[in-house]
């Protein structure tokens, strides 16, 4: 009897997206899952019912019964009420699992609920923002698209067009743009402002940003105030910062309101409400039909005269406080997500061997409750405890840190000075250490050959750390000019020539010189010959 | 005071120039300080001659200034100027495409004078005094042997790689003698075995030296005491005549001779070491050529050290030591690059195994697709990506120029043009990033292996030029292929491969290549640059 997966319709009102389409079920089904999906689960995010049955799936009429003849339930949003009075989760067979965002800190009655019965909850919002676990990060998945689509309802009510014109009829500028919060969402609506042809700024307490910001087209704000690492807390959320950070940043915005015509604000402190950011006064100096859209509007917004869920007018300025930015996008937004759960359940083992197994750092810190027990909050990581500081003001925070960029591109040899420089500085000082043993102690204690052994061997370990550093690009370089200083022979050459007269040990020395000078010059020249010939792209 | 002083500073320079070979190896870690590196060695070099010209015309700790004859002086500087001159052409003159024939002349170089230093050390050694010390007779033997090493196995290395000497083609094929292992261990042994005999007559030799320098320190004394306890003056007069006629002698049998026979050993030894050069890189393939090339680099740094014992000269010695391990990390590199172990490559006569080019490996299956330049040139418009991996066979199309505006242009219409270097691409460490770089190629888009090889799943086409074993996916897969286990550049997972190639034959390690079969891969015979040149002509 195989694993029965169910993907019920989402309860919410005027949710659209569902937990997993025809092409998902399809990769389920090839892990050995049985899937069965509430009849209209798909319907608005144009998946039909038909659609899900050719997949595979089986089409199930009454959501109850549907809960509680499976192992496995995946939805989006945290098990609720249905309109008929019955608790989800109530529905819910023993021993089966749940995975889907619950929220749990903002939730509590939701985690007591769960602990009922011997049931597993793994929260999708509770994945670790690291490297392996991108794959099945809906929150990042969701914020691309949200920030893709606050640019869309912006340009929709904006007055005017993004990009400029010209035309016969006159020209016009190009919209100007201010995001608030590089993570997912602040760049997918950089993104897709630069592509509709807006000149957009951006702002991130995370200087790290300023590179990634800048890759997308954007220009970053520079506050006066000394910007460190400390805008960057545990798995790359923002932090809380300073009073004199707080200060300094709101008189930037302030500054930023006057020119801008669209202001997107990202900005998210986990588990805690959004910063205020875009203050009343900013508002209304702002110019009539300019556009906010506050993608903090379910933490309350980052803009004062937000209201969540709700378009409000002030001053003129049209104030978007959707919460269902993803919703509004649901095909490609459910195909998103279910991919995110299909990465999951693969991660898990598939249908064969399907299990919560804690050792994986993912659904340690995801599982909610294991078997009716609970086993949140996850230890702290032991690298990281996490020193909770007192909050003096919040401040903004991107929602998600961005996915790091490929190193594709590299600056091999120029991007690790930092690397390099370590090893030179452990060669300088064996240097002077050998320098200390080799050149000065005439009266050493020690007998001279055993003097010259550990100069020797000094200087083959000072030679194996400064050659490792040499980049593989100039090893032909290396070679020649080891050719020369290795014509450092002719000093015995010198040595041999330098008798009173010119006999067999002297004419010896002298070809010595001869052909110990032939590389000293050939190698010095032809060195310098080769490396002037590397040239960077653009010289 | 004044005087101990003076003789500091040689020490002091020889410190100096030291610290700035490290330097200069140190500059080489990036492109941007590449130079400056050069330059410090430069400036070393010079600090270290004129440290030891210093040296020789300072007197010395006992005050006494040493006696070159005015021939000396002019053969000294004749001999350097005529090398510099030599050098200097040599470097203005060479094609980088020869530039490993030349770092393997110039090692050759560095261990010619290693032999040539050892033994005018030895006919210099003062018996009476430190030169009769064993170990500094045997820091000679060692240094003359491993000095002749280096020469004539350089001198075969440059030959192979040059194709052809004295009109005569030079086979790249290794020469396998039989027996050639216990060949070695035959020839090595002996070297060893006759230090003992070397060792005895030059000791022997010393003897009488010796017991004269002792009549000579005895006559001295004696004849300061007749300067201090106030002996007559023709008692003094005596004495001294009697002391400049003992130093005389001894000046006259102080050094070893050249009938001796501890000379005529040394010479063998010179002689059986200049063999086994040419025997050990004889037996090594052409496909080898760079490990080896590396090898002798290492082992002119071991012979300059070498040097740098037997003279007592610790810049000899820091400056050997810093090249040989140098060239030792180069064998490394090199020899992981094909997945070899060192004693495999110079051991192993690697290239001849079997003979026909696909033994052993499984036979692969599929067609070959050939398609032409306007295929290919339709290709490099509609790519987003595009990935050009060079081999030795670019440069000896001379292709490498069309290459790089090919590669420019694309770059300038947005398209992300790319090199991919694989470690043993050319014959040498690094020459691929030589020739490209004279090309005009900037640097900056030029990536080793390990830093592209990720990228190629994303890459719409790649442009296989000259190059053949480091794409070879069979180093992957086919356990049987003679190169398995070889890191390789995995083009296979781009969405398109061209191989320009002038025939269907097999690569310069005699290894058929399955890339060629694979559905994804496309074949542009004939000449590269004649290739270029109408991909160019179509793009323009």
């Amino acid at each position: 009897m195989a694993m029965r997966i169910a993907i019920p319709k989402e309860v919410v009102s005027g949710e659209r997206r569902v937990a997993a389409t025809p092409d998902t079920v399809k990769k389920l089904i090839k892990m050995g899952f049985d899937v069965s999906v509430e009849t209209g689960a798909g319907t608005l995010a144009n998946y039909p019912d038909e659609s899900y049955e050719s997949a595979g799936a089986s089409v199930e009429p009454d959501a109850a019964s549907l809960w509680n003849s499976s192992d496995l339930v995946c939805k989006i949003h945290p098990p609720q009420l249905r309109s008929d009075g019955s608790h989800e989760l109530d529905s819910l067979k023993d021993g089966a699992t749940i995975i889907s965002l619950l929220f749990p800190e903002q939730n509590p009655e939701l985690v007591e609920h769960l602990q009922r019965g011997s049931k597993t909850a793994i929260a999708l919002d509770k994945i670790p923002r690291i490297t392996r676990a991108q794959k099945m990060d809906v929150l990042s998945s969701m914020a691309n698209i949200a920030g893709y689509r606050a640019v869309l309802e912006a340009a929709h009510l904006y007055g005017g067009f993004f990009g400029g014109q010209i035309t016969a009829a006159g020209k016009t500028r190009p919209a100007q743009v201010l995001v608030i919060g590089a993570g997912v969402a602040g760049l997918a609506a950089i993104g897709t402002a630069r592509g509709l042809g807006a000149e957009v700024r951006a702002f991130d307490v995370r200087p790290a940003t300023k590179e990634q910001v800048e890759s997308m087209g954007a220009r970053f704000l520079m506050l006066d105030v000394p910007m460190d690492e400390s805008g960057e807390s545990s798995g790359g959320y923002a932090n809380i910062m300073s009073d004199e950070f707080l200060q300094a940043e709101l008189a930037c915005f302030a500054e930023q309101a006057k020119e801008v015509d669209i202001i997107v604000t990202t900005a998210l402190i986990p588990g805690r409400p959004a910063p205020e950011l875009i203050l009343q006064e900013m508002v209304d100096s702002m110019k009539p039909g300019s556009v906010i859209v506050d993608l903090a509007a379910e933490q309350g917004g980052n803009c004062t005269a937000t209201v969540p869920g709700e378009v409000v007018m002030s001053s003129g300025v049209h104030i978007v406080g959707y919460t269902d930015l993803t919703s509004r996008l649901p095909t490609h937004a459910s195909q998103f997500f279910g991919t995110n759960v299909v990465n999951l359940l693969s991660d898990m083992g598939g249908a064969e061997d399907f299990k919560v197994d804690f050792e994986d750092e993912v659904l340690r810190k995801s599982t909610i409750v294991r078997e009716g027990e609970l086993t949140w909050p996850p230890p702290p990581d032991p690298e990281k405890p996490a020193a909770a500081e007192p909050a003096k003001a919040a401040v903004p925070a991107p929602e998600a840190p961005a996915p790091k960029k490929s190193s594709g591109h590299g600056h091999g040899p120029s991007g690790e000075p930092m690397a390099v420089g370590p090893r030179n500085l452990i060669a300088l000082t064996l240097a002077v250490v050998l320098a200390i043993i080799g050149f000065t102690a005439e009266s050493a204690p020690v007998p001279h050959f055993v003097q010259q052994v550990t100069v020797f061997l000094l200087a083959c370990f000072i030679g194996w750390q400064v050659v490792w550093s040499v980049t593989p690009a100039l090893h032909t370089p290396l070679m020649s000019v080891t050719n020369a200083i290795s014509g450092i022979i002719v000093v015995g050459g010198l040595l041999g020539v330098a008798g009173p007269e010119l006999n067999t040990a002297a004419i010896l020395g002298a070809v010595a010189i001869l052909v110990a000078s032939i590389n000293i010059a050939g190698g010095f020249l032809v060195t310098q010959r080769m490396l002037q010939m590397f040239r960077k792209e653009g010289n | 005071m004044e005087l101990q002083s003076f003789v500091a500073i040689p020490n002091v320079a020889y410190l100096g120039a030291a610290v700035l070979f490290i330097l200069s190896l140190g500059g080489l870690s990036n492109q941007e300080t590449a130079r400056r590196g050069n330059t410090y060695g430069l400036i070393g070099m010079m600090i270290a001659i004129a440290a030891t010209i210093l040296l020789l015309v300072v007197p010395n700790g006992y005050g006494t200034v040493r006696d070159i004859g005015s021939n000396n002086w002019t053969v000294l500087i004749v001999a350097a100027v005529v090398g510099g001159a030599i050098g200097s052409v040599m470097a203005k003159r060479v094609a980088m495409t020869a530039m490993p024939q030349l770092v393997a002349q110039l090692h050759s170089f560095v261990g010619l004078a290693a032999v040539l230093v050892g033994i005018s050390t030895w006919l210099t050694a003062d018996l009476a005094g430190h030169g009769s010390d064993v170990v500094h007779l045997l820091e000679i033997w060692f240094g003359v042997g491993i000095g002749a090493i280096t020469f004539t196995g350089s001198v075969v290395a440059w030959a192979k790689l040059r194709g052809w000497v004295f009109g005569k083609r030079v086979p790249g094929a290794p020469l396998l003698l039989p027996g050639r292992h216990a060949l070695n261990a035959v020839v090595t042994l002996t070297c060893i075995g006759m230090a003992v005999p070397y060792l005895a007559d030059t000791v022997e030799q010393a003897a009488p030296a010796i017991e004269l320098g002792a009549q000579v320190e005895s006559a001295e004394d004696a004849l300061e005491r007749l300067e201090v306890g106030g002996g007559t003056a023709s008692e003094i007069e005596a004495s001294r005549d009697e002391v400049s006629r003992l130093s005389a002698e001894l000046q006259a049998i102080n050094h070893p001779t050249t009938d001796s026979r501890a000379f005529l050993l040394l010479m063998i030894l010179t002689g059986l070491t200049c063999l086994l050069g040419v025997h050990l890189v004889l037996a090594i393939g052409g496909a080898d050529m760079p490990v080896v090339v590396s090898l002798l680099n290492s082992y002119s740094g071991w012979a300059a050290a070498a040097a740098g014992f037997m003279l007592a000269n610790d810049l000899l010695l820091v400056t050997g030591a810093l090249v040989g391990s140098s060239g030792a990390i180069l064998s490394y590199i090199m020899c992981k690059a094909m997945n070899r172990s060192i004693w495999n490559v110079v051991f192993g006569g690697f290239g001849t195994d079997g003979g026909s080019p696909s033994a052993g490996s499984a036979t692969i299956e599929g067609e070959v697709t050939v398609t032409d330049v306007d295929e290919v040139a339709e290709l490099a418009r509609n790519a987003k990506s595009i990935m050009i991996v060079p081999g030795y066979g670019m440069a000896v199309a001379r292709a490498q120029h069309l290459v790089n505006e090919f590669s420019s242009m694309l770059r300038k219409k947005g398209c992300n043009v790319r090199y991919a270097i694989h470690p043993v691409a050319g014959r040498l460490p690094g020459h691929m990033n030589v020739l490209l770089a004279e090309a005009g190629v900037p640097y900056d888009i030029v990536l080793e292996m390990d830093e592209i090889n990720d990228d190629c799943p994303d890459t719409d086409l790649v442009l296989i030029i000259g190059a053949n074993d480091v794409v070879n996916p069979g180093a992957e897969t086919d356990e049987s292929s003679p190169i398995y286990g070889m890191p390789v550049i995995q083009v296979w997972k781009a969405e398109t491969t061209v191989v320009l190639k002038r025939s269907l034959g097999a690569g310069y390690a005699g290894v058929g290549n399955p890339l060629f079969y694979e559905e994804n891969n496309k074949m542009l015979l004939g000449d590269a640059k004649d290739s270029m040149a109408q991909l160019m002509a179509l793009l323009t």
